[in-house]
C-alpha cells in the first residue's frame, strides 16, 4: 500500500472542490498534496535508456489527477485505443485503479518493472501527451484550453497502430498512430518515444489552434507545420528536469554537447536512417538553402528550427555570460522557461490561414515586444538577427523592426464595438469585422468567416501576468478558375486561395497584434487600400506558382486518386480534393516522421499494376 | 510478307497484345509476346481471331503455326487472353516465360514468399470486407483466381498441347544459345531482364527484412497480448472506432504494391536485333532511381548496371512500358540529363541534333481507364521528340471530325500535349482507323 497523500484521503465531493480550486496552487502545491500523480515513464526512448541511465526512466513524472480519468488510460482530452491494423486485435487496455490512484495491468502497478507489457506503453504514451498538453495550454504557452482540429474533445491514440517506420497525426480519424518495426532483437515502438510522441502531438495542436494551415497548397506552410512539431519536441523535454539535470552533468553548459537534445528522435533516427538523429536542430541553414528546392516539408522545416534553436542556445549563453552567479543548470532552466514563451506565444498571433517562416518570426519578435516591453539586454536584437542571418527577415524587415513603434496598433476603427460586446461570441466579432471593412481590408461583397475567437492569459516572466489577449481570426475565399495546361490535373478546375487575418485586442479592446494575408479585390481608393491590394495580387501571384510548382514536381495528388491513402509510400505532400465544386488543398492526411525527398519526380505517385 | 519486319500492336485497351512477323525463312518468323487487358476478354478474342489469319499454315490444313510466346510477367493484362480455347488450332513452337513466373526459382525464393504472403493477408483483408477504392480494388484484383487459369494454360496446357516445355527465361540468355536457341538467320533475340538472382537485384534486402519483421510482430501481439473479447472499445464510439480503422496504414496494400511493382520489373525485356536494327520489348519494366546493390532497384537501372553493352546504344523501335505510364519510361524531368535514368533514355533515344530525324520509332498499347494518369502525355510528348513516327493528334482527331476535348479527362491530362507530336497510340489510333490493331514496319538497315 502507497502513503497516502492530502488529496487521497478526501473524499469524493472534497476531491472536486479541490480540483476545482487547483488553479490556485502551484505546481509543487499540487506535487505535495497528491493532485499530481507521479508515474514511471521513459524519458526519451528505450535505446537512450539502455545506453545512458541517466537518461533512463523518469520516475517522477507527474500528471495532475482529473475526475473522469478511467481505463485506456482515458482521460478529458486523450483516450488511448490500442487497436492492431494488422492482427486485428484490440489489445486490453491499462486499468485505472481509482482507489490507488494508480494503472495497473493484473493488478499490478504500471511501471519500469513491466515496462514490456504493451499496457506499460499505453500508459506512457498517455502520461507523456497530458504533460505535452499543459505544456500547451500553460500561461507560458498559449494560456488557454487548446480546441482539436476535428469534431470532438478527445483526441484518439494508437500506440501499437501496425508494424511500419511511421507515427502520424489524422485529422479525419481524430487520431494520432504509432507503428513499431525492428528485428525480434532490437524492436522499436514509436510510442515510446518521447521525440515522437511530442513531434506527432505538434501536429494535433497546431492543427487545433490553425485549422486552416492543413488548407494549403505552400511547401512553406507544410514546413511550418514541421517545425512547430520538432521544436515543441525540444522544448519539452527540456522542461523535463530529470532530462535538465542529467544534460547539464554532460554538458557543464556547453551547448555544443547537447547532442541529446538537438537531435532529434534518437531511436528513430538511427534506426531508420543510420545516423544518430532524424534532423538536428544545431544546424546553418539558411532560406536559400531551401526555398524553390524539391525537398520534403521536414527537411525544409530545418531553417525555422535551426534558428529557433540557434535563439535558445544564445540566451542560454547570455544568462550564463551576464550574470556568473547562474549555475549551467539555473542558465538552461531561464532559458527554456523564457523559450517557451517566446516560440509557443507568438502562435496565437499567426495569420489564419497560409503561414510563412516569416510570419512567424515577425510574430515571435511582436510577442517579445508585448512580454518584454523593457528588454534591457536586447534579446530582441538578438533574435532579429538570428532571423536575419538566416534569411528569413529582409534587411528591410529589419530596419522596420527597428524603427520606433507603436505600443499598440494605431487602428482607428470606423464603427466602435466594445471589446466585451466583440468577444462575445463569434457572431458578435462578424458585426465589428463586417462593420469595418474598409479599415480592416476586407472587401464588401466578401462573405467572411469567425474562424476561431478566444481569450488567452498569457505569463512574462517569473509568472507575472500579461493583460487578457482577446484573439480573432477571420477568413474568406477567393476563387479562381485554372485554365491553362501547365497546371496538369488541375487544368479546368476552380481553387480557392484562403485569405483573413489575426487580430489580437489587449482587455481594453486596443490592437496589439494584427496579421493579414490579403485578398486581390478592391478595397478602396486610400493609398493603403491599394497597398493591402497590391500585396494580394502578388499573393496570387504565388499562390499560382506554387500550384504550378507542385504539378510540375510530383508533389501533388489528387484525392480520388489517392484512395490507397493507406500506403505509407504512396502519400503526397500536398493533396488536392473537390469540395463543393472547387479544389480544396490539403497538407498530407497522414503527417508522418519519414524525411525522404522523393527523386523520382512524376512518377513518384503512379501505382504499379 | 516482302523483306520488312511486322510489328502489330492489337488494340486491347490497357494491355499487351503484340505479334512480330520477322523475315525469316520461306514464311517468316512469327511471334506473340503477351495476350492480357485490363477490360474485356472479347479484345483479346477478337485479336487472337485476328492474329490467327496471318499465321502461316501449321501441320494441316485448318491449323496455324505460331513460333513463340513470350510473356513478359504475371499480370492479367499481360497474360489473361492465354485461354487454351483461343489457341486450340494454333501450333506454338515455343514459350518463353519470365524466370520471375517460375516458383522453383531458386534465387527468387523471397519473392515467391512475399507474393505469397500478401495473397495471404489480401485474402484476409477481402473476408473483413473492408470498402476499397477503385485502385485498391484494382490492386487487389491481382491476386484473384482469374490470374490462375492462364497460368496454368502457359505453364501445362498450352506447353503439353504441343509437346513443349516452357522455359524460363533470364537475362543473359539468347536465342544463339541454349537453353532458347533458335534456328535463325539474321536475327538474335537477346534477354535483358530480368536477372537470374531476382531476390537480389529486384526485392532488395529491405523488403525482405520488412516482410519478416511484420510475421515476427504479428506472432508476438497474436500470442502474447491480451485481447479485448469484444474487441470494441468503451472509450470511443462505434462510428470513431470504424473511421480509425479505416484510416490506418494497411500493410496487406503496401506489400501489394510493392509486390505488383517487383512483378513489373520482373518483366522479361527482349531486345531483336535484325539485320542492323534494334527493337526493344520493355513489357511493363520500370525504374526506380539510382542502382543500388542490394537494394529493391527498378528494371531499367539494373539493365543499365549489368547489361549495358547490349542495352546502351541507339535503337530502332520501342514498344513503350506499362501502357505509357511515367513508373515505366527511363525519363524523370525534375532531373537533369546526369541523372541515371535520364541517361538511359539519352542513350536509346537519343534527341537528335537539330535538322536531323530520329532514327526510332515506338508505339503505346493503352486506353485512359481505369487509370485516369495513364498514359502521360508529358511523356509521351517527350517521347515524341524522340521517335519519327509521331502524330499530332489534334490534328489528326479533329481532320477525322473529332473534337480532341471531348477524349477522357481531356482538360486534366491531354490539354498539355494533344498538340504535340507524340508516338502512335492505340487509344486515339481506334478513333482514327478502328481495324482493331496498329502496324509498324521495320526495314532492314
Amino acid at each position: 500500500m502507497k502513503e497516502e497523500k492530502t488529496f487521497q484521503k478526501l473524499n469524493k465531493e472534497q476531491r472536486f472542490n479541490f480540483y476545482g480550486a487547483s488553479h490556485f496552487l502551484n505546481n509543487q502545491n499540487e506535487k505535495d498534496s497528491g493532485l499530481q500523480i507521479p508515474f514511471e515513464v521513459y524519458l526519451q526512448d528505450p535505446m537512450v535508456a539502455s545506453e545512458d541511465i541517466g537518461f533512463g526512466f523518469d520516475e517522477k513524472f507527474y500528471v495532475r489527477w482529473e475526475p473522469g480519468l478511467s481505463d485506456g488510460p482515458t482521460s478529458a482530452r486523450f483516450a488511448i485505443v490500442d487497436y492492431n491494423s494488422d492482427t486485428g486485435q484490440l489489445m486490453a487496455p491499462a486499468h485505472w485503479n481509482a482507489k490507488e490512484f494508480e494503472f495497473t495491468k493484473d493488478g499490478q502497478p504500471l511501471n519500469a518493472n513491466n515496462s514490456d507489457s504493451f499496457q506499460f506503453h499505453q500508459l506512457n504514451v498517455w502520461a507523456l501527451l497530458q504533460n505535452a498538453l499543459n505544456f500547451f495550454e500553460h500561461g507560458n504557452g498559449l494560456g488557454r484550453p487548446i480546441p482539436w482540429g476535428f469534431e470532438g474533445n478527445r483526441l484518439i491514440v494508437v500506440p501499437h497502430a501496425g508494424y511500419g517506420k511511421n507515427a502520424f497525426y489524422d485529422r479525419e480519424s481524430k487520431s494520432l498512430q504509432f507503428y513499431y518495426f525492428g528485428p525480434s532483437s532490437n524492436r522499436v515502438y514509436t510510442c515510446l518515444s518521447a521525440d515522437i510522441i511530442h513531434h506527432e502531438f505538434g501536429h494535433a495542436v497546431l492543427d487545433g489552434i490553425r485549422p486552416y494551415f492543413i488548407e494549403s497548397s505552400s511547401l512553406e506552410t507544410a514546413a511550418f507545420h514541421e517545425f512547430v512539431a520538432d521544436f515543441t519536441a525540444i522544448l519539452i523535454i527540456l522542461r523535463n528536469n530529470t532530462f535538465r539535470k542529467r544534460l547539464v552533468e554532460l554538458t557543464k553548459g556547453d551547448w555544443s554537447k547537447a547532442k541529446q537534445l538537438s537531435f532529434i528522435a534518437e531511436e528513430f533516427g538511427r534506426r531508420v536512417k543510420d545516423r544518430p538523429y532524424l534532423r538536428s536542430a544545431d544546424n546553418k541553414l539558411r532560406m536559400r538553402n531551401v526555398r524553390g528546392k524539391i525537398i520534403s516539408p521536414h527537411n525544409y522545416s530545418q531553417v525555422m528550427t535551426g534558428a529557433m534553436y540557434s535563439i535558445l542556445r544564445k540566451i542560454s549563453e547570455a544568462y550564463m555570460g551576464e550574470n556568473s552567479k547562474l549555475s549551467a543548470s539555473q542558465s538552461y532552466y531561464l532559458a527554456v522557461d523564457r523559450m517557451q514563451r517566446t516560440a509557443i506565444q507568438p502562435l496565437d498571433l499567426l495569420p489564419p490561414v497560409d503561414v510563412t517562416f516569416r510570419d512567424y518570426a515577425l510574430a515571435v519578435l511582436r510577442a517579445e515586444e508585448l512580454s518584454h516591453p523593457k528588454d534591457p539586454n536586447n534579446y530582441f536584437g538578438l533574435m532579429l538577427d538570428v532571423f536575419v542571418q538566416r534569411g528569413i527577415l529582409s534587411r528591410r524587415d529589419k530596419r522596420e523592426q527597428l524603427e520606433s513603434r507603436y505600443l499598440y496598433y494605431p487602428v482607428r476603427m470606423q464603427v466602435f464595438h466594445d471589446i466585451d460586446r466583440l468577444s462575445s461570441s463569434r457572431a458578435a466579432a462578424y458585426r465589428f469585422l463586417d462593420d469595418n471593412r474598409e479599415v480592416l481590408f476586407i472587401p464588401r461583397n466578401r462573405d467572411i468567416v469567425v474562424a476561431d475567437l478566444y481569450r488567452a492569459k498569457k505569463y512574462a516572466r517569473q509568472r507575472r501576468r500579461l493583460p487578457d489577449q482577446i484573439i480573432l481570426e477571420y477568413i474568406w475565399r477567393e476563387d479562381l478558375q485554372l485554365d491553362d495546361p501547365k497546371y496538369g490535373q488541375l487544368n479546368g478546375t476552380t481553387v480557392s486561395m484562403l485569405c483573413g487575418g489575426t487580430l489580437v485586442f489587449d482587455q481594453n479592446g486596443n490592437v496589439l497584434s494584427w496579421f493579414r494575408k490579403p485578398g486581390t479585390e478592391s478595397i478602396g481608393t486610400r493609398k493603403a487600400q491599394k497597398a493591402e491590394q497590391r500585396a494580394g495580387k502578388a499573393r496570387q501571384k504565388s499562390f499560382l506558382k506554387e500550384i504550378y510548382g507542385l504539378v510540375r514536381n510530383g508533389q501533388l495528388g489528387l484525392a480520388d486518386e489517392q484512395r490507397a491513402a493507406s500506403i505509407a509510400r504512396r502519400l503526397p505532400t500536398i493533396t488536392a480534393r473537390e469540395v463543393d465544386g472547387r479544389m480544396q488543398f490539403h497538407l498530407s492526411p497522414h503527417i508522418n516522421l519519414s524525411d525522404t525527398d522523393h527523386d523520382k519526380g512524376e512518377r513518384q505517385w503512379e501505382i504499379s499494376s | 510478307m516482302g523483306d520488312k519486319l511486322l510489328i502489330r500492336t492489337f488494340d486491347v485497351e490497357v494491355g499487351d497484345c503484340i505479334y512480330i512477323r520477322i523475315p525469316e525463312g520461306p514464311d517468316g518468323f512469327h511471334i506473340l509476346i503477351d495476350c492480357g487487358s485490363k477490360g474485356r476478354i472479347a479484345l483479346l478474342q477478337r485479336a487472337i481471331k485476328q492474329l490467327r489469319s496471318i499465321l502461316p499454315r501449321g501441320s494441316s490444313r485448318n491449323r496455324r503455326r505460331l513460333d513463340l510466346i513470350i510473356v513478359t510477367h504475371r499480370h492479367a493484362d499481360h497474360i489473361k487472353g492465354f485461354d487454351p480455347d483461343f489457341f486450340k488450332t494454333i501450333e506454338i513452337g515455343n514459350i518463353w516465360l519470365s524466370a520471375g513466373m517460375n516458383a522453383e526459382h531458386p534465387q527468387a525464393e523471397r519473392t515467391f514468399a512475399l507474393h505469397d504472403n500478401v495473397r495471404g493477408m489480401v485474402q484476409d483483408m477481402v473476408h473483413q470486407n473492408i470498402a476499397l477504392g477503385p485502385v485498391e480494388e484494382d490492386l487487389l484484383s491481382l491476386y484473384g483466381i482469374g490470374n490462375d487459369g492462364a497460368v496454368e494454360a502457359l505453364k501445362e496446357i498450352m506447353p503439353n498441347r504441343n509437346n513443349i516445355q516452357p522455359t524460363y527465361v533470364h537475362a543473359g540468355m539468347s536465342s544463339k544459345d541454349d537453353p532458347i536457341k533458335l534456328s535463325l538467320k539474321d536475327t538474335v533475340l537477346h534477354i535483358l531482364a530480368p536477372e537470374e538472382d531476382i531476390d537480389g537485384f529486384y526485392l532488395g534486402k529491405e523488403a525482405d527484412e520488412s516482410l519478416r519483421q511484420l510475421e515476427e510482430f504479428s506472432t508476438l501481439f497474436a500470442d502474447t497480448a491480451t485481447t479485448d473479447p469484444n474487441n470494441q472499445p468503451t472509450n470511443v464510439s462505434l462510428a470513431d472506432f470504424q473511421k480509425l480503422q479505416s484510416r490506418m496504414l494497411s500493410n496487406p496494400l503496401a506489400f501489394a504494391e510493392s509486390d505488383s511493382s517487383i512483378q513489373n520489373n520482373l518483366s522479361v525485356v527482349l531486345l531483336i536485333e535484325w539485320k542492323g536494327r534494334r527493337l526493344l520489348f520493355v513489357g511493363d519494366a520500370e525504374w526506380e532511381g539510382v542502382f543500388k546493390e542490394e537494394k529493391h532497384n527498378g528494371s531499367w537501372e539494373t539493365m543499365w548496371n549489368r547489361r549495358r553493352d547490349l542495352l546502351g546504344q541507339p535503337i530502332d523501335f520501342l514498344k513503350v512500358g506499362h501502357h505509357g505510364s511515367k513508373n515505366s519510361s527511363p525519363w524523370n524531368p525534375n532531373k537533369d540529363e546526369t541523372y541515371e535514368v535520364n541517361q538511359i533514355l539519352d542513350a536509346i533515344l537519343p534527341l537528335p541534333a537539330d535538322g536531323e530525324q530520329p532514327r526510332a520509332q515506338a508505339i503505346v498499347s493503352t486506353m485512359r481507364k481505369p487509370y485516369k494518369s495513364i498514359p502521360s502525355a508529358t511523356l509521351l510528348a517527350e517521347l515524341g521528340r524522340r521517335v519519327y513516327n509521331v502524330r499530332n493528334y489534334k490534328q489528326a482527331l479533329e481532320a477525322a471530325g473529332y473534337d480532341p476535348t471531348e477524349l477522357p479527362h481531356f482538360n486534366q491530362y491531354e490539354a498539355h500535349s494533344i498538340d504535340q507530336p507524340q508516338p502512335l497510340r492505340t487509344d486515339l489510333e481506334r478513333i482514327l482507323d478502328g481495324q482493331g490493331f496498329v502496324d509498324i514496319e521495320i526495314d532492314p538497315l
